[in-house]
């Protein structure tokens, strides 16, 4: 079993099958957008509200990508090998998330109180936010976190590709040197994305492990993503020769690790402002915790963290692709309940509300998401050809 | 199959080239058992001695006289005894995060460095716990601590994190040494069967407890390691978070933000990583274990160290950037007393050794050069006492109500019992060094090509 | 002459000598054999059939026990034992009672762990007879052995050791009681 034997390209059964899945996943989205367009026309304020945290599943599922993408450039090592092109696949749809952006900026009005004037005048706060809160340096960062991403994207795709053709060399150097800062950048971007997108929807709060918390959901939706794609992946060729149940061992721990880190950031963050009780930090707690809301909060807690915590710390779990790849999307799921519990809570104080844009906005946007990330998945072959970890990869768990 | 050879063994330059089990086991415990002890060891543990005899005046003069022989006066009341604190436990971080986490990460370059950065923590945790019980007062009283029934008829307030630190220390403290001593196990055979002498050998062999590296033992005890490691793990980083708990569960401007878990964490690997740094680069070079502790170790104990340097760059940029956003006059005001108060100084220097300087790391020419990490490792310690003296004194001393407002100076005996601790620390560590195997001997012998098992080629 | 022994040593140069040895002396039926290595070596495992151990299942009882003693305790004294209103907080704060809940978690699960390793493992242990092997101090160092116990029903002085012999080994000596 040498590198030259294996064929890395994408074999017929499996192009056939994702071809499939590619099909069912736009007519999931195109349904999905059919039934927004008609809710942006009967119900703006609630179809801008389900959109922004739908939005923010697929950002997390890009963005995050990207930053697994750096991550194995910095660390090195066999685990990140065999995510790398289903990473780079994921960070080339940028493109289509930035375009997504849209109707966000469409539904300034509709989301951010701080966009209006006569709130801004009444408001001592507001107006010393307004340096920061405004619709045209909104756009800016927006533009550049976006931009960011699609520049480092580009990079990274670009030079992994004249790696595949001419082999090892200065282009592996190139995606090493820029991972650093890459991942510096992305900690930062996400940051302050967390904060004008989502913080600020309560333009009086404040909680400096936000962004944090978001750079964990995003490691996260994207982990778990990337698992249940590895399943899918490895039961046909090439990915059927390649993948050990060790290589998703690896995978299963950082899910599990990430699972943990997301459960003590929300805690703490929980903890800190419980325990202060401050008429300034407390009501975004209250707004989730009564109401009905705090049914979704255990649920998150059990679903979120206890359930995924108590299974993934099995090692056998972790060695069986199916088992693994349900407990991903089982993830998956409860990612989006976490932010529709971060975003929705804040536009319908005190009672629980579910709207049917609630469920057709995640299905028009992960539709579409979906297809366009399986059409750049097909473009490459499912592994680098010249990494310099590859060979550790391939023996990696057949010793 | 010709191929397969090649594919296996990727070049590891964690160990030099030419060792055997033998030599390995021969180089490690000569230091211990027959090696002449250096010159450099004798002005080390001197020196350690010299300062813990300092700690003990100065410990029996605050006994004597209270703890008004420290500079604490309200409003800081924390003074240096909490900046020494969490000072001293970050410090020990490093070594559970070097033998847990990069043991469930299968980083094998650990294998070299894991024993002494665990014995680093011991000593670490040992003098930080001094600092709370000083500052006790009455430290023959610690036991109200702890929810016994007592002569006042009081429990301890669970609501508390001077209470939760109570509880997440100790068990750190048993927790490191219970993995430390498992460890050690293996190794303290090694000595038993190696000591010339009738008295090492004996005592040597009561700390082994029999063990004879029986294959059913070993498998039990590599789960125990694995099962240790994930334990560890979380309770190292639940050990920073409850210490900045301390501060942040208060609602002192400067102290309560909701990112100080995660960011004091940071910080605690960041500066452990600094001490490992300044301990292993003198000692192996005198030791000459530059083939076990190799100049590999030191680059990636150095691009950790500048990891989480980047995560602390990024909560004072991100905590300067929130005092603003948040709007609270207070917030702001603390922020900007730092900046430009009476505490400014001490601010602009620890930007200077937490942020400005390691920004050398990222030059591989810094990273494989041993003197220049030696250099920036001091620098990260001096910046990270610095930051837990400016967060502590200047939130402390300009809170809310400027008629409370004070300065605090420290006095010759915050020096005293500061230094006292390096010095009890130095003289644990080279103790340490002197009597037990100071790099884990059968962890480094599974770093060599062949302890692999070589297959046997079945059909 | 006839003075029972604990069993028959070989010695081995190499890891890989003595999973194979440990292998074969399987094939052959014996059963009551032990190997002495000086690190682990995860292949001896498989080569002598030994089962998965019962570690993990004590340090989850111990855990468990930690988490239910450490909630407990609070819950006993805040609310009963000692009830008293601080910063208005109910007196059941569960928030607060985590964090010493997870510290008493981890500290019973290390400590099974510790006491659950050195119980399965029949540690201390003041004496052993394969120390009685001429070169066992080696088991420490670079050596590796494999011992046929006398009492495996296979066992016969003479042609276990001839047995051992035939797997190439250092020596092979007797190990007294």
């Amino acid at each position: 079993m040498t590198s030259a034997s294996l064929d890395f390209d994408i074999g017929s059964e499996l192009r056939a099958e994702l071809r499939r899945w590619r099909k069912r996943a736009l007519a999931v989205g195109l349904l999905g957008a059919a039934l927004c367009a008609a809710g942006f026309l009967r119900a703006p304020f609630q179809f801008f509200r389900s959109y922004l945290w739908s939005y923010l599943f697929v950002v997390g599922l890009s963005a995050g990508s990207l930053a697994w993408l750096m991550l194995q450039y910095v660390t090195g090592g066999a685990w990140g090998v065999v995510i790398r092109r289903p990473c780079e696949a994921a960070a080339r749809t940028l493109p289509l998330v930035a375009l997504m952006f849209l109707p966000i900026i469409v539904g300034i009005p509709n989301l951010y109180q701080w966009s209006h004037p006569k709130i801004v005048a009444a408001d001592e706060i507001l107006q010393h936010k307004h340096a920061y809160l405004n619709v045209p340096f909104f756009l800016v960062r927006a533009a550049a976190y976006l931009g960011g991403w699609l520049l480092l994207s580009w990079f990274f795709n670009r030079w992994s590709a004249a790696e595949d053709r001419d082999g090892p060399g200065p282009a592996s150097r190139k995606l090493a040197a820029l991972a650093g800062p890459g991942l510096l950048f992305w900690g930062f971007s996400v940051t302050f994305m967390a904060i004008d997108w989502v913080l600020s929807l309560d333009p009086k709060w404040f909680s400096t492990i936000f962004g944090m918390m978001f750079m964990a959901g995003q490691a996260l939706s994207a982990m778990a993503f990337l698992i249940a794609l590895m399943a899918l992946l490895s039961f046909r060729r090439p990915m059927s020769e390649i993948l050990t149940p060790r290589h998703l061992h690896d995978l299963g721990k950082f899910l599990l690790a990430l699972v943990m880190v997301w459960a003590y950031f929300s805690f703490s963050q929980f903890l800190i402002i419980w325990s202060a009780n401050l008429p300034s930090e407390i009501p975004w707690y209250l707004a989730r915790m009564r109401g009905g809301w705090q049914y979704v909060g255990l649920a998150l807690v059990f679903g979120h963290f206890a359930l995924p915590f108590a299974l993934l710390l099995s090692r056998d779990l972790k060695r069986n692709f199916k088992l693994l790849a349900g407990i991903a999307v089982f993830v998956l799921f409860m990612r989006l309940v976490d932010l529709y519990w971060l975003v929705a809570p804040g536009f319908l104080r005190g009672s629980f509300g579910l709207s049917w844009l609630d469920f057709a906005a995640p299905a028009g946007v992960f539709g579409l998401w979906l297809a366009y990330f399986l059409t750049q998945l097909e473009k490459r072959p499912l592994m680098p050809l010249h990494d310099p970890h590859l060979r550790e990869a391939l023996e990696h768990g057949r010793e | 199959m010709a191929d397969d050879t090649q594919l296996a063994d990727p070049p590891r330059d964690v160990i030099a080239p030419g060792y055997t089990f033998g030599s390995i086991t021969d180089q490690i415990a000569a230091v211990v058992l027959t090696k002449r002890t250096p010159v450099f060891w004798m002005a080390c543990f001197s020196v350690g001695f010299g300062l813990l005899l300092l700690f003990l005046w100065a410990v029996a003069m605050l006994l004597a006289k209270g703890v008004g022989i420290w500079g604490i006066r309200t409003p800081v009341m924390w003074g240096f005894a909490i900046t020494n604190f969490v000072w001293w436990i970050g410090i020990g971080h490093a070594g559970t995060l070097i033998s847990a986490i990069l043991l469930l990460l299968n980083q094998r370059w650990r294998n070299s460095i894991n024993r002494f950065a665990e014995a680093m923590t011991l000593f670490a945790v040992a003098c930080a716990g001094m600092f709370p019980l000083l500052h006790l007062g009455r430290p023959w009283l610690f036991y109200w601590l702890f929810p016994l029934p007592n002569s006042m008829g009081v429990m301890p307030n669970f609501r508390s994190p001077l209470v939760w630190d109570v509880f997440a220390v100790s068990t750190y403290a048993t927790v490191s040494l219970l993995f430390w001593y498992v460890g050690l196990m293996p190794d303290l055979a090694t000595l038993r069967d190696r000591a010339g002498n009738r008295i090492a050998r004996l005592v040597y062999g009561v700390m082994a407890l029999g063990w004879r590296g029986s294959a059913r033992h070993w498998s039990v005890y590599e789960t125990a390691s694995l099962l240790l490691a994930g334990l560890a793990t979380p309770l190292v980083l639940s050990v920073h978070t409850v210490v900045s708990f301390d501060f942040t569960i208060a609602i002192v401007p400067g102290w309560h933000s909701t990112f100080f878990p995660p960011y004091f964490v940071a910080g605690a690997i960041y500066s452990g990583f600094a001490m490992v740094l300044a301990l292993a680069i003198p000692v192996r070079s005198v030791y000459g274990l530059q083939g076990l502790i190799t100049g590999k170790h030191l680059e990636n104990a150095a691009k950790v160290m500048l990891a989480t340097g980047l995560i602390v760059a990024y909560a004072y940029i991100l905590e300067t950037f929130t005092a603003w956003y948040s709007g609270d006059v207070f917030e702001q005001a603390a922020i900007w007393h730092r900046m430009t108060g009476p505490y400014a100084f001490s601010y602009w220097a620890l930007i200077t050794c937490n942020i400005l300087l390691p920004q050398a790391l990222w030059f591989k020419r810094v990273r494989t050069s041993p003197v220049a990490l030696f250099i920036s490792s001091i620098f990260v310690l001096v910046g990270m006492w610095l930051e837990r003296y400016v967060i502590i004194v200047s939130s402390l001393a300009q809170d809310f109500m400027n008629s409370s407002w004070g300065i605090f100076h420290a006095t010759r005996w915050d020096w005293a019992t500061y230094l006292g601790t390096i010095g009890m620390f130095l003289f644990l560590f080279f103790l340490f060094i002197r009597l037990l195997p100071m790099i884990s001997i059968f962890e480094v012998r599974t770093l060599l090509p062949q302890a692999k098992v070589e297959k046997e080629s079945r059909p | 002459m006839t003075t029972p022994i604990y069993g028959l040593m070989a010695e081995f140069d190499s890891p890989t000598a003595l999973v194979r040895a440990a292998r074969a002396a399987r094939e052959k039926g014996y059963r009551k054999l032990d190997a002495y290595s000086p690190f682990p070596i995860e292949d001896l495992s498989g080569a002598l059939d030994l089962h998965k151990n019962k570690l993990p299942l004590i340090v989850l009882a111990g855990g468990i026990a930690g988490l239910i003693a450490g909630y407990l305790l609070q819950y006993f004294v805040t609310v009963w034992y000692y009830p008293i209103n601080i910063a208005g907080r109910p007196l059941h704060s569960w928030p607060s009672y985590v964090v010493i809940a997870f510290e008493t978690t981890i500290l019973f699960a290390a400590l099974s762990a510790v006491l659950g390793l050195l119980a399965l493992c029949g540690l201390p242990m003041p004496y052993h007879p394969v120390f009685n092997a001429p070169r066992f101090a080696l088991a420490s160092r670079n050596r590796f052995f494999l011992c046929i116990e006398s009492r495996d029903p296979l066992f016969d002085r003479a042609q276990t050791g001839e047995f051992l012999l035939t797997l190439d080994p250092k020596e092979v000596s007797e190990v007294a009681h």
